[in-house]
């Protein structure tokens, strides 16, 4: 079901309605969208449980909207599960994925392919179809296997929170200078690793990208957090005698406390 | 309350941690077994990845291991001298091990060996536990039985006197050549580092069963030597793998370190057959959990790389 509603009907002002549809199909690309994520500086400390973004800004009136954040590209070797002598499950090697982004997701005001061609997701990598067919998974045999395994990853990455695709979440609606505006919310999972994420809207029309509007979201580690992470990352020896030595101490507190306290033995 | 692990990049509800170490505490410190093998996918199944929840395991297991030594020593159940050459063993063994998975790996069928090295051995050694301490129960109702078993034990008896530099282990109020210890904790090491788990599941076994020692020195033995192969792994495992959450084992060992105590405890109150079958059963109970697991078809067919 699609949960999405054209405001422009709750406007009532069926004139402005007409202008609106005039404007529609008159003017293709003002170049007047804009974008703006709020909540732009994700910082992780101790007491991190992830967080929500919201996207904003303006478009041309009438025009559909992608809104697809993602991570940079990287490549990412996962484990392979397979049925050995016809019977048991284990992993039966690794699989290599180029092109990927560890963080993938992409909103749209419809369903996509009733709002975008084919082509045009392809072209700016919309959606998982796309998606499939920009990533490059060895080894496999032939297409239907990637198909299969990439359906297989989404799934993995779906279930950690890191992918999705959704339609229907973006509220839009007109304001007093007959632009759109359009507004979203999105949790923003904790799994997310640290780093730069890009937030790219597109406006579409006819089947088409009319317009590209960007903003950016960054996730930190701070304080205590990221120096413990630098530290396991830079100072590898004493960062792993540190963790010893600490857990070592506690043994030992611990036995004392209840020798202390016990005493019966 | 949720705390974020800055290693494992993932935030996760401190009662999780805290309740798993004072549950897998409490085996450690009643049975002797780090209990890795139950820990680590508890770990995974909580979101944390895979080579995280091994390295932080090892991390945690020093300190649960720590506690639980200090517990049996202060009751005199740690036979060091028996430790030390178990460790002996255990070193050069891992060393044989991890270039015995390097081979595996190479001929490409590393994860079928692993995997089924890993079952039989956990359900020969289940099995076998679980009926030996079963008679025996039996047994100590029959006061005969007792001589029959002192026959069965010469066979293997006279050839491990047979063996040259015979040694006293006051402790344990055992004689045994110093090359029975080495061999055995060298043969522990080569599996343990295959199958990728500590092998306090099969230590304990073998020093009930082959170097006949009493079952409550073998417990608090056991984690003597347990402490000194985790601190190996886990500082090997920080350096070349930055793959200890130091966040996440202060958690885990917050538990651990009481839940051994307790089983320390708990352990002095139970008698030697009792413990050796609670112990079967928990083997078995995982034995047959690896076996679903092998057998149902996963929900995911794609997981993380690394880690077991």
């Amino acid at each position: 079901m699609k949960n999405f509603r054209l405001r422009i009907a709750d406007c009532g002002f069926a004139a402005l309605a007409v202008l609106v549809f005039i404007l529609t199909f008159a003017a293709p690309a003002s170049a007047m969208l804009t974008a703006k994520a709020n909540h732009d500086h994700i910082t992780i400390d101790f007491f991190y449980h992830g967080s929500t973004v919201s996207v904003k800004g303006e478009s041309d009136p009438g025009v559909d909207l992608v809104i697809k954040m993602t991570s940079p590209e990287g490549h990412q070797v996962l484990k392979q599960k397979g049925r050995v002598g016809g019977l048991l499950w284990m992993n039966v090697g690794q699989l290599k994925f180029e092109n990927t982004p560890n963080f993938y997701a992409v909103y749209s005001t419809k369903k996509l392919d009733e709002m975008l061609s084919k082509e045009e997701q392809k072209k700016y990598i919309i959606g998982y179809p796309a998606l499939a067919k920009h990533v490059e998974v060895t080894p496999v045999a032939n297409e239907e296997e990637k198909t299969k395994w990439f359906d297989e990853f989404v799934k993995y990455k779906e279930e950690s929170r890191v992918y999705a695709s959704t339609f229907g979440k973006i509220e839009t609606k007109m304001n007093a200078q007959g632009h759109q505006e359009y507004f979203i919310l999105t949790d923003w999972p904790y799994q997310a690793a640290p780093g730069d994420y890009v937030v790219a809207v597109y406006a579409v029309k006819n089947g088409k990208v009319v317009e590209r509007a960007e903003s950016k979201v960054n996730v930190e580690q701070i304080g205590v957090v990221k120096t413990l992470a630098t530290m396991a990352k830079n100072s590898a020896a004493f960062y792993g005698l540190l963790s010893i030595g600490i857990a070592l101490g506690a043994g030992f507190g611990v036995g004392l406390v209840f020798r202390k306290g016990g005493g019966s033995h | 309350m949720y705390l974020y692990l800055p290693v494992a990049l993932t935030s996760i509800n401190i009662l999780i941690p805290v309740g798993l170490g004072l549950a897998v505490g409490l085996l450690s410190g009643l049975f002797g077994v780090g209990g890795g093998f139950l820990m680590t996918p508890l770990l995974i199944m909580f979101g944390i990845p895979s080579t995280v929840a091994a390295a932080t395991d090892s991390n945690q297991i020093v300190a649960a291991s720590t506690s639980g030594t200090y517990a049996h020593w202060k009751v005199g159940n740690v036979d060091f001298k028996m430790g030390l050459y178990l460790l002996v063993g255990g070193f050069v063994g891992g060393i044989v091990g991890v270039q015995a998975i390097k081979v595996l790996q190479a001929m490409g069928n590393a994860d079928f060996v692993i995997k089924m090295t890993y079952v039989f051995m956990l359900g020969i050694v289940g099995v076998y536990m679980f009926i030996e301490s079963l008679q025996s129960m039996r047994n100590k109702k029959t006061a005969t039985a007792a001589e029959e078993k002192e026959e069965k034990e010469s066979a293997v008896g006279r050839f491990l006197k047979s063996l040259p530099l015979q040694t006293r282990f006051e402790k344990s109020g055992i004689t045994h050549s110093v090359l029975v210890p080495i061999v055995l904790g060298g043969f522990v090491g080569v599996l343990a580092a295959i199958m990728g788990v500590g092998g306090g599941f099969l230590m304990v076994p073998i020093m009930v069963y082959i170097l006949r020692m009493p079952m409550h020195v073998v417990v608090g033995t056991s984690l003597f030597q347990i402490l000194f192969t985790c601190i190996e792994v886990t500082f090997l495992q920080a350096y070349t793998n930055h793959s200890v959450d130091f966040v996440l084992a202060v958690l885990l060992l917050l538990g651990s370190t009481i839940g051994a105590q307790a089983g320390a405890v708990m352990g002095r109150k139970l008698k030697a057959e009792q413990l050796k079958i609670l112990l079967a059963g928990i083997v078995l109970v995982v034995t047959v959990k690896i076996i679903f697991e092998l057998t149902l078809t996963p929900a995911l067919l794609i997981s993380q790389a690394g880690g077991h």
